[in-house]
């Protein structure tokens, strides 16, 4: 292989992983912070791509326009699901395990119904359109110009997140609340106006990214559950509740992908990363990048 | 004596089932067969992950390894050799896969069978594109459509029997002390390990037996349909909403999902769909304990909720007249 091709390899695995980590963030957030493992996450993406796909062709408003509406609209469904939903789980439950698994079968459920609805508003077809479509030469190597565009935002977008974690107030009371719940509470952080906000926020994220993948992919209502799929898996590789372990890991999947594709058959892409999410889980069960 | 009860109930049901296929149309053998399937589903599902809280999502994949080793044997092994066979490769490998992941509790092992069944279905797949070349199997030689029923009745009166049977056993109480504090169970000299693969494999077999005797319902199998992760969800829904911990509320929630099933499915499959999802959300957020413990109390629970909600919201709105 020259090095162009090499390049061209490594590169549509790092598009792929910028969306991985992207949805891998939003998905950690809610997990690191509520302990609530949203199946449903990866449907709130198809419901960002669908509400771009929707405004881009019927009312001609240009995709990159839709971002932060795709953000505010999905932190105002995200808001709603937490004060209808897992403000009285968190009250009515005993302790951490059974609001677990109780936040585990409530999300389940809010898979179907958003999946559905989906499906019952805007027919199980796939969709595109074009957006940003002639193609860019870096050195030997061409890249279309939108996949380009989407890596740069993801990666933008992860970055915010963790600077935002890392610098500002509200952010440190956030990592405050993920090391240590009760400690967090006796030092005044405010836990009642956070994990709400929290919980919008990671919803708004996979709506960015559903935003991002639309003007590249095409989509359909069963998108979502292989997005859940792998954001689960970025997860597990960079550790739940590890911000900049989910970045590494999305990319790192992403690459690891695409070589094993390129390397074995397509059809064997599932099959390596289930294969992948399943050892990791069974040899580092708190992540590849764990400190013990 | 309630075990004397649970069985009297259990005897008058599986007369009454057997019962169908002699007055019942086609329409509602097929229902009660469908009925039938889950209940044996979720009964053992809730067998081993109700007293165990151990919440596996693996029943798909036992379900379609019993499918496919019926579909491979049926010729050679006969019906209840298919079916013996199913079962007993569903315990196989539920007790490898226990033996792997049963050391994990909560999510990690939710995920871990989530994931661990995805692997087996795109394996299956993946084998039969390279080394069959087709994917898919078309059963040529089917029994008849009694001995089907009959079959999936027997499963179904068996699985609930070995409910009736180990909640009494020195097995069952040692899954309940495990689903209440593992360690405590360990101290106090349960075996747990063995305990629990044990139980898994159990759970198995009855999935694995009843996708053996499945199978031949579709004539034409395949992993997509076999494997299905809904069947697995279906499943633990319905033993969640019926309420895992008791031992007819699986029972009576199969009951009410065939029925929701088969009329609304056809005709709104997407509205099926929601209304599943909305109702599993619901009996989690206000039934934690399923339809089996719905008492006089809940209802008062229920209007007590309802008033301290509108009051708040009340008191939330004059708060902010003034301001």
């Amino acid at each position: 292989m020259t090095a162009g091709a090499w390049l061209e390899l490594i590169a549509s695995g790092l598009i792929t992983g910028g969306v991985y980590a992207l949805v891998a963030l939003g998905l950690n957030l809610q997990y690191g912070l509520m302990r609530i493992l949203n199946i449903a996450h990866g449907e709130f993406l198809m419901v960002g791509a669908f509400l771009t796909w929707m405004a881009t062709t019927q009312f001609g408003i240009s995709p990159l326009l839709m971002i932060p509406v795709a953000f505010a609209l999905l932190m105002g469904a995200g808001l709603a699901v937490h004060r209808l939903v897992f403000r009285r789980l968190t009250r009515t439950s005993p302790n951490l395990d059974v609001f677990e698994a109780r936040g585990l079968m409530v999300s389940f459920g809010l898979m179907f119904l958003v999946q559905n609805f989906a499906q019952l508003l805007w027919g199980g077809d796939l969709r595109g359109y074009d957006f940003l479509t002639e193609p860019v030469a870096i050195g030997s190597a061409q890249f279309a110009a939108n996949k380009l565009l989407l890596l740069a935002l993801a990666l933008a977008f992860s970055a915010a997140l963790i600077v935002t974690l890392k610098k500002t107030l509200y952010g440190k009371g956030v990592r405050a609340l993920m090391q240590s719940p009760t400690g967090a509470q006796l030092v005044g952080i405010d836990t009642e106006r956070l994990h709400p906000l929290m919980f919008g926020v990671g919803l708004g994220l996979s709506g960015v990214a559903g935003c991002l993948l639309s003007m590249t992919y095409t989509i359909s209502p069963s998108m979502g559950e292989p997005y859940t799929v792998t954001a689960l898996i970025v997860i597990t590789l960079g550790g739940f509740g590890s911000m900049s372990g989910a970045l590494v890991g999305g990319l790192a999947l992403g690459v690891i992908e695409a070589v094993g594709m390129h390397f074995t058959s397509p059809s064997l892409k599932s099959l390596l990363s289930y294969g992948i999410f399943i050892a990791v889980l069974l040899w580092r069960p708190n992540g590849l990048f764990a400190r013990k | 004596m309630n075990t004397k009860r649970d069985l009297l109930v259990l005897f008058a049901l599986a007369g009454w089932a057997l019962a169908v296929p002699h007055y019942g149309s086609e329409f509602a053998v097929s229902m009660a067969l469908t009925c039938l399937m889950y209940a044996t589903l979720s009964s053992s599902w809730s067998l081993f992950c109700g007293s165990t809280r151990y919440l596996s999502l693996a029943t798909s994949a036992f379900f379609g390894i019993g499918a496919y080793c019926s579909a491979l044997s049926l010729e050679q092994l006969g019906w209840l050799g298919a079916i013996g066979l199913g079962a007993a490769i569903a315990a196989a490998v539920a007790v490898v896969m226990g033996a792997a992941v049963l050391h994990l509790r909560g999510t990690y092992f939710a995920v871990l069978t989530f994931g661990m069944t995805e692997l087996i279905r795109h394996a299956i797949t993946t084998w039969e594109k390279q080394v069959t070349g087709t994917v898919g199997r078309v059963l040529t030689v089917v029994p008849e459509r009694d001995t089907v029923y009959l079959t999936v009745l027997g499963l179904a009166v068996l699985a609930i029997l070995a409910s009736i049977l180990v909640r009494r056993s020195r097995f069952g109480l040692a899954m309940a002390g495990i689903g209440a504090d593992e360690q405590r169970a360990q101290t106090l000299g349960v075996n747990t390990r063995l305990v629990k693969i044990s139980g898994f494999a159990l759970t198995a077999a009855f999935a694995g037996a009843v996708g053996a005797a499945m199978s031949v319902r579709w004539t034409y199998i395949d992993p997509a349909t076999v494997f299905n992760p809904f069947i697995g969800f279906q499943t633990v829904l319905i033993a969640l909403i019926g309420g895992a911990a008791t031992l007819w509320g699986p029972l009576l929630a199969a009951v009410v999902f065939s029925l929701l099933a088969e009329t609304l499915r056809l005709q709104l499959p997407q509205l099926y769909m929601m209304t599943l999802g909305l109702l599993l959300i619901l009996s989690v957020l206000y039934l934690p304990g399923g339809l089996a413990s719905l008492r006089r109390e809940t209802f008062t629970m229920w209007r007590d909720d309802i008033r301290s909600g509108w009051r708040e919201l009340r008191a939330g709105k004059a708060k902010k007249v003034p301001a």
